[in-house]
C-alpha cells in the first residue's frame, strides 16, 4: 500500500475486533445480559480474556457489577470484569511511574483496589478454575500486590493446565519475569522462547520473544544491535506473522504492531512495511508508547518504512 | 464392641485387642485449666506421679494436652496393673522429695521441644488464658510448691474426674485405683482474643497454618479428611509448593472440635504455598468438593471402625467423651453416620470452619487480600501516665500510669492494664514482663528508659502477688545498657539526624538562595518601570527564583520520601 493512501491509525480495539464496540455500548448502557452474551460468544479462550480485559477499561462497570455478583455469585464474566476494573482503577492511581515516584498514599489506595479485586477473583476462580479470563486478571493482581514469582508462576500454571498457549497470560507472566518486577532477563527470555517453541506454527505466541527484547531494549539501547537478538526476532516472525497459518484471531493486531515496531527499530523497513500493510488502520498503543505518543510514532514509523522500502 | 464397667469407682471401658494388654487412666485436666503463673503444674504433677521412672522394657508414659492428662501402659497384665496402681498411689501421696529434680527435667524437656504452629494459633485465638495457655512456656514451675500440687491433685485427680480404658480381655488382676472422691470438672470455657473472624496473623514462622472451631460432628471429621487430601494434592502433587501438608480434627470436649491444617515450604516458595492454601480453602468454601474425596475419607474412617483394632483404637477418644459427657455413638452408629454424610454436609462444615478460621501466614506476608482480617497485634488504647524516653536511640516511649504500663512507638502500641494482667515476670535486676489476658505483653527494662528506676516497684505494688513469677537472675552482660548510637542506622533517623539529612540534601542552601533571589525581585520590581536596568535584573532574579523554587520543591519531596 503506497504511503500516501495509508489510512490514519485507529487505536480503538474495535477497529480490529468489531465486537469490542458492541461490548462497550452494552457496558455503557448498561445491558449486562448483552455483555455476558457477547463474552460467552467469544470464539476462544484468548478472545474471552481479551474481551473481559477490554471491558475492564470501560468506566462505570464497577458501580453495578457488585450487584450483579450478589444476585448470581456464579457469574464468571461479572467477576472477571469487576476484578479487572478494580485492578485497572488501582493501577490508574498508582500510575506506571517507578516505585520511587509513587507516594505512600497512592500505594495504599492502589493496594486497597487490588485487595478488593483479589477477593472477587479468589471466589470466582474457586468456582470456575478453568476460566483463563479470571486467572489472567489474577496474574495482574499478584504483580501489583508484590507476590513473589513462585505465586505468579503458580497462578499461570493453574491457567496453563486449561489453555497452554494463552497469550494474554503469557504476556503478564513475561512482565513479572522482567527485572523491574523481581525476575531476571534470563528467566524472561527463556520463558518467551519456551512459549514460542511450544505453540503450533503460525500461532501468535512467538511475539513474546520480540516483546522480551523490546523490554530489554528499553533498559539498554544497544540491545537490538546484537546479531543474536536480530536472528531471534526473525525466527519469531517466521514462526508467527510470516507463517501462512497466522490468522486474524484475537490478538493479531497487537502481535503485528509489535513486529512492525521491532522491524522498524532494526532498520528493516521492508519487513516493517509488510506489517503496516497487514495492519491497515488497526493500531495498538503497545508497544508504540515505548517511543512516545503512539499516534505520532505509528504514523512517522509507517511513513519511514514505506518510503525506505520504496513503496 | 466396647464394654462399660467400673474399677474402684472409676468408669472403665474395655475392648478386645489382638495385641498385648494396654490401658490408660485419663483425667479431665490439662494446660487449659491452669493459670499462667502456675503454668506447668499439671505436667509437673504427671511427672511426679510417674516417678520412680518406668521399669526397663515397659511402655509406660504420661501425657498432658490442653484438656486431658493420661497415664498409659502396655505389657503383661501384672505390669500394667502395677503401673496404674502405683500412679494412683503417687497421686494420693505425692513423692514431693523429687519436686526440684522433676522441675529441672521439665525445663530441659521444654528447651528441646520444637515450636509447633498449633501453639501460636491457640495463643492468637484465645489469649494468655484457658485454651491459649498451651502456647506459653511452663513459667510457673519455679513458683509451684508441694501444697500447690496437693491442692491441684485434690481438685482434678479424683475418681470422679477420671476414666480408665483397657485394650484387652478384662481388668488386669491386682489393679487398684485408690483415688479420692471429688467432682467432674467440665472443660473450661474458651476465651476469644479475636474481635473478627476469619482473621490472620504472622509471627515469623515459615509456615502456613489454620485452625477453626466447629460444632463437633461426623461431617466435620470428614471435612478435615477432605481438606487434607486437597492440601496434599494442591500443594504437594500439583506443583510441589510445600514440603509437607496435613490436617487434623480434635474434639475439644465442649461440643466443639478444633480443625487444624498446616503446610511448610522452602523460603522461595512461601508465596506460592500461601496462595495455593488460600485457593484450596476458597474452593471448599464455595462448595467445590470432589465426591471421590468424600467417598475416600468415609471409606477410610469406616474401615478404621471395622478392622480388628477398631474398638480398641477408639478407646482413648471414647474415654474422653465419657469424661466430658459428650455423646459416644457405637461403632455401628458411627459407620451409619459416616455413610450418610453428603457433599452438602461437608460444604456446610467448610463454610462454618472458614467463617471462624484463624490463619497463620509466613513471615512478612498478609492475608487481607484473601478476605482475612489482621488479628490485633497490640492494644487499641494507649495507656495514660508518665512517659519515659528510651535511652537506646530507639523511637519508643515507656508509659507508666496508675492503671498500667505501655510502650508507644512509631510502629507499636502495646499496653497491659494492671486489672487485666494475668502474669508478671520479675527479674532481680528490675526487668518486668507483664502479660495481659489478650496475650499482649509489655517488657520494662528500667535501665533503658529515662527516670524509670522506680517503675519496677510501682508495678510490683500494683499487680497482685499471686500473678508474680520470680525469674532467675540474668548474667550481668545480659542486662541492657543504653547506647544512644546503637540504633541510629536501623531504627530510622532521629530528630537530630533528620535535620542533618535536610542539610546534606542542600535544602537549607537552596532555601537561602531562593530567599535571596526573591528579595532581589521584590526590591527591584516596583522600580522596574523607572529604570530599564532594574528591569533586566528583576526579570533575571524572577526566573532564577522560579528555577530555585522548583528545585527546592523537588528536593523536599525527595528528602521526605527518604525519611518516611
Amino acid at each position: 500500500m503506497p504511503a500516501a493512501s495509508a489510512p490514519p491509525p485507529d487505536f480503538d480495539p474495535a477497529a480490529a475486533y468489531p465486537e469490542m464496540g458492541r461490548l462497550r455500548a452494552a457496558l455503557t448502557a448498561p445491558d449486562w445480559p448483552e455483555v455476558r452474551a457477547l463474552v460467552a460468544a467469544a470464539p476462544g479462550p484468548v478472545a474471552r480474556t481479551m474481551l473481559t480485559q477490554y471491558a475492564a477499561t470501560v468506566p462505570g462497570a464497577e458501580l453495578f457489577l457488585p450487584d450483579v455478583l450478589a444476585r448470581d455469585a456464579d457469574d464468571a464474566v461479572a467477576a472477571a470484569v469487576l476484578g479487572g476494573r478494580l485492578i485497572t482503577m488501582g493501577w490508574a492511581v498508582r500510575s506506571s511511574a517507578p516505585a520511587a515516584y509513587v507516594s505512600q498514599e497512592q500505594f495504599r489506595t492502589f493496594r486497597d483496589f487490588l485487595v478488593r479485586a483479589e477477593r472477587v477473583l479468589i471466589d470466582a476462580t474457586a468456582r470456575h478454575p478453568a476460566d483463563p479470563a479470571l486467572w489472567s486478571q489474577r496474574l495482574l493482581s499478584a504483580r501489583g500486590l508484590g507476590f513473589g514469582l513462585a505465586e505468579v508462576r503458580r497462578r499461570y500454571d493453574r491457567l496453563a493446565e486449561h489453555d497452554p498457549h494463552h497469550l494474554p497470560a503469557q504476556g503478564h507472566l513475561l512482565q513479572s519475569l522482567c527485572p523491574k518486577w523481581g525476575g531476571t532477563w534470563q528467566q524472561m527470555h527463556a520463558f518467551a522462547h519456551e512459549c514460542m517453541l511450544a505453540a503450533p506454527p503460525g500461532a501468535p505466541n512467538a511475539v513474546l520473544v520480540v516483546t522480551g527484547h523490546l523490554e530489554r531494549w528499553l533498559a539498554d539501547d544497544a540491545h537490538l544491535a546484537s546479531p543474536e537478538v536480530r536472528t531471534e526476532i526473525y525466527e519469531a516472525a517466521a514462526r508467527s506473522v510470516w507463517d501462512p497459518g497466522f490468522g486474524n484471531d484475537h490478538g493479531w493486531a497487537g502481535v503485528r504492531n509489535t513486529f512492525a515496531m521491532a522491524f522498524s527499530l532494526l532498520g528493516d523497513h521492508r519487513a516493517a512495511a509488510g506489517q503496516f500493510t497487514e495492519l491497515g488502520r488497526c493500531a495498538s498503543e503497545h508497544p508504540w508508547h515505548f517511543l512516545g505518543d503512539p499516534a505520532e510514532v505509528f504514523v512517522t514509523r509507517r511513513a519511514q518504512a514505506y518510503a525506505k522500502a520504496g513503496l | 464392641m466396647i464394654r462399660y464397667t467400673e474399677v474402684d469407682g472409676v468408669p472403665t471401658l474395655i475392648a478386645p485387642t489382638p495385641g498385648p494388654l494396654r490401658a490408660g487412666l485419663m483425667f479431665r485436666v490439662g494446660r487449659a485449666d491452669e493459670t499462667l503463673p502456675r503454668a506447668g503444674i499439671t505436667h509437673l504433677l504427671a511427672h511426679l506421679a510417674l516417678a520412680p521412672p518406668g521399669r526397663a522394657g515397659c511402655h509406660d508414659d504420661g501425657t498432658t494436652s490442653p484438656v486431658r492428662t493420661s497415664f498409659h501402659s502396655q505389657g503383661p497384665d501384672q505390669d500394667v496393673a502395677a503401673f496404674l496402681t502405683g500412679v494412683c498411689a503417687a497421686l494420693r501421696d505425692l513423692p514431693t522429695r523429687r519436686l526440684e529434680t522433676e522441675k529441672e527435667i521439665l525445663r530441659t524437656e521444654y528447651g528441646s521441644r520444637p515450636a509447633h504452629p498449633a501453639g501460636s494459633l491457640a495463643l492468637w485465638r484465645h489469649g494468655a488464658r484457658d485454651h491459649g495457655l498451651a502456647a506459653y512456656p511452663e513459667w510457673g514451675l519455679s513458683m509451684i510448691t508441694a501444697d500447690d500440687l496437693r491442692a491441684w491433685a485434690a481438685r482434678y485427680f479424683t475418681r470422679d474426674n477420671a476414666v480408665l480404658w483397657i485394650g484387652g480381655r478384662d481388668v488386669p488382676a491386682g489393679l487398684t485405683l485408690d483415688l479420692p472422691g471429688g467432682e467432674r470438672r467440665p472443660v473450661p470455657a474458651a476465651s476469644s482474643a479475636l474481635p473478627v473472624t476469619p482473621a490472620y496473623f504472622s509471627d515469623g514462622a515459615h509456615a502456613v497454618a489454620l485452625d477453626a472451631v466447629v460444632r463437633r460432628r461426623t461431617a466435620a471429621a470428614v471435612f478435615t479428611g477432605v481438606l487434607e487430601r486437597e492440601l496434599f494434592r494442591g500443594l504437594r502433587q500439583e506443583g510441589d509448593y510445600a514440603s509437607a501438608a496435613a490436617a487434623d480434627y480434635e474434639p475439644r470436649g465442649d461440643g466443639y472440635a478444633v480443625i487444624t491444617a498446616s503446610a511448610d515450604a522452602l523460603p522461595e516458595k512461601q508465596d506460592a504455598m500461601l496462595g495455593g492454601f488460600v485457593d484450596i480453602l476458597a474452593a471448599l468454601r464455595v462448595g467445590r468438593i470432589r465426591p471421590a474425596d468424600v467417598d475416600a475419607v468415609v471409606a477410610e474412617r469406616t474401615h478404621a471402625l471395622t478392622d480388628a483394632e477398631g474398638s480398641a483404637a477408639r478407646l482413648p477418644s471414647v474415654a474422653f467423651s465419657v469424661l466430658t459427657g459428650e455423646p459416644r455413638p457405637s461403632a455401628e452408629e458411627l459407620t451409619a453416620e459416616l455413610g450418610q454424610v453428603t457433599i452438602a454436609d461437608v460444604h456446610e462444615v467448610a463454610v462454618e470452619a472458614l467463617d471462624a478460621a484463624l490463619l497463620m501466614v509466613p513471615d512478612g506476608r498478609h492475608a487481607d487480600w484473601a478476605g482475612f482480617t489482621e488479628a490485633p497485634t497490640g492494644s487499641g488504647e494507649a495507656m495514660t501516665g508518665r512517659t519515659h524516653r528510651c535511652l537506646d536511640g530507639v523511637d519508643v516511649q515507656l508509659v507508666a500510669g496508675p492503671e498500667g504500663v505501655g510502650l508507644i512507638g512509631a510502629h507499636q502500641r502495646e499496653s497491659v492494664r494492671f486489672a487485666e494482667c494475668v502474669a508478671l515476670l520479675a527479674w532481680p535486676d528490675g526487668r518486668r514482663l507483664l502479660i495481659g489476658a489478650d496475650a499482649v505483653s509489655v517488657t520494662v527494662e528500667p535501665t533503658l528508659y529515662a527516670g524509670a528506676a522506680a517503675i519496677p516497684s510501682a508495678i510490683d505494688a500494683a499487680v497482685p502477688a499471686h500473678l508474680r513469677i520470680e525469674m532467675p537472675a540474668r548474667e550481668p552482660w545480659a542486662i541492657p545498657r543504653p547506647d544512644p548510637k546503637r540504633h541510629r542506622g536501623t531504627a530510622g533517623p532521629r530528630a537530630g539526624s533528620r535535620l542533618r539529612v535536610w542539610k546534606d540534601a542542600g535544602v537549607t542552601r537552596l532555601a537561602l538562595l531562593l530567599a535571596l533571589s526573591a528579595a532581589v525581585t521584590a526590591l527591584l520590581l516596583p522600580n522596574a518601570v523607572a529604570d530599564s536596568g532594574n528591569w533586566v535584573v528583576a526579570l533575571v532574579a524572577l526566573v532564577v527564583s522560579g528555577v530555585l523554587a522548583r528545585a527546592l520543591i523537588r528536593r523536599i519531596r525527595l528528602v521526605r520520601r527518604l525519611l518516611q
